[in-house]
């Protein structure tokens, strides 16, 4: 079990900035977009009757994503870029770490309507109580669930327009690795690993990655204006 | 010791470790097939024990709603009326449910849950707090993601909720042990809440 404190400053922490300074009108608000390819390792997630791996999957769509974002001036960083498994813990720790910034979550599933994208924020929880700018480890996404929707809006919206028969708005699912990520969160999730050809899920890669991207940037405004108040303070995770 | 003894010791001892060498590997695998052979006793043993419980009750049968999956593409649930002999007491009558929605409809591609799962305990607490532990099958035969995983938790809750209006919250175990996710994705380390609120398509 990891033990430590691990700090993650709210987007509204201006004081908090790198030293290098960017621009103006980018230090307040968005400007790191942390990309969890899931799985890894020893474990490959879902897994197609072809010998599709969703890890392999999710690590060609992250570096598709990479792409488009860094076009839009993002900073991007991966919570793994080869073949390893960080824990959930790890993954969460990468992005708690930084000011400014949204966690993806990318996923291929074994079921699901073959052609179609589903975006996935955490369901409502109680927001635990702040003791000295303090919030647990554990809830670390309460605060943080309006933005997450709002992000997830965005994303689902632009994905529904590409793949037809995708949910127009996002989803609610009680998903372990956004729950202890304190920044806007969302699981992008790919039906599936069961598509007749891989072919076809290595050419929806491209559409998602761009849908993802504009999701990403009609946000970005948004996470000026909405930043929630409880979270102006520091905010410091506790891992268990 | 004459060297003709000595052969005989050497042929002896060549001959003995040719028959452990021959026959290690087959010691090994059948040591391998009773073992696998005691676990799926227990197994069955267990869902045996369970399905009993439906099998053998005397309770007049009533109508009981299940959920299972509205399509293939486990894109929703809708509920199924099923008629059921159910016990009053409600851990008895969730275990009677819960067996029932994991044995799944006549149309197996509409099942939310692994055919080989079974129910291996399950106790509410007097704060309505239950606590249902499956055996390992879920975890690992249920096919990996959010959509397949929620959908499977979702039916449980769902048919819960509708059925044993006793029970307010659901922990779920896997073989008696406290676990992460479900299958990599779907977080079950806290309590849900059960509750008539999921969406269903009728």
């Amino acid at each position: 079990m990891l033990a430590g404190r691990i700090a993650a400053r709210s987007q509204s922490s201006a004081s908090g900035a790198p030293s290098a300074s960017p621009p103006a009108a980018q230090r307040a608000g968005l400007n790191v977009v942390i990309l969890d390819p899931a799985h890894g390792g020893t474990d490959p997630g879902a897994r197609g009757t072809g010998g599709v791996r969703e890890s392999d999957i999710v690590l060609d769509l992250a570096a598709q994503v990479k792409r488009g974002l860094e076009a839009q001036g993002f900073q991007v960083l991966q919570t793994r870029s080869g073949n390893e498994d960080p824990s959930f813990d790890d993954r969460s720790a990468l992005v708690n770490a930084q000011t400014g910034a949204i966690f993806l979550s990318l996923h291929v599933s074994s079921t699901g309507l073959s052609g179609t994208v589903r975006v996935y924020a955490m369901p409502e929880m109680a927001l635990p109580p702040m003791n000295g700018g303090l919030i647990p480890w554990e809830q670390a996404q309460a605060a943080y669930l309006p933005l997450s929707r709002r992000l997830g809006d965005a994303v689902q919206g632009e994905l529904a327009q590409k793949f037809k028969g995708s949910p127009t708005e996002v989803q609610t699912a009680s998903i372990r690795q956004l729950r202890t990520t304190a920044a806007p969160a969302i699981a992008v999730e790919i039906s599936s690993v069961s598509i007749a050809e891989k072919a076809d899920l290595d050419r929806m890669l491209p559409g998602v990655a761009d849908a993802v991207v504009r999701g990403v940037v009609t946000f970005r405004p948004s996470y000026v204006t909405a930043a929630p108040a409880s979270v102006s303070a520091p905010v410091v995770g506790v891992k268990p | 010791m004459s060297p003709k003894w000595r052969v005989r010791i050497v042929i002896g001892l060549v001959a003995a470790v040719l028959a452990a060498a021959l026959y290690f590997p087959i010691l090994k695998k059948r040591v391998k097939r009773q073992a696998l052979v005691q676990q799926k006793s227990e197994e069955q043993a267990r869902r045996e024990l369970t399905q009993s419980l439906n099998a053998n009750s005397n309770e007049p049968k009533v109508k009981a709603k299940l959920f299972w999956a509205v399509d293939g593409d486990d894109s929703g649930l809708t509920p199924t009326t099923v008629e059921l002999p159910l016990s009053n007491e409600p851990a008895l009558r969730a275990k009677q449910v819960l067996n029932t929605l994991l044995a799944g409809p006549v149309d197996s591609e509409l099942k939310t849950l692994p055919s080989d799962a079974a129910l291996l305990a399950f106790y509410i607490f007097p704060d309505g707090t239950a606590v249902a532990d499956f055996s390992e099958a879920m975890a690992t035969s249920i096919p990996s993601g959010v959509q397949s995983e929620q959908l499977a938790v979702d039916s449980i809750i769902r048919t819960l909720a509708e059925n044993v209006p006793q029970v307010k919250g659901l922990k779920i175990l896997i073989h008696g042990q406290e676990v992460e996710t479900l299958a990599g994705h779907l977080d079950l380390s806290s309590t849900f809440l059960v509750s008539t609120n999921i969406p269903v398509k009728k």
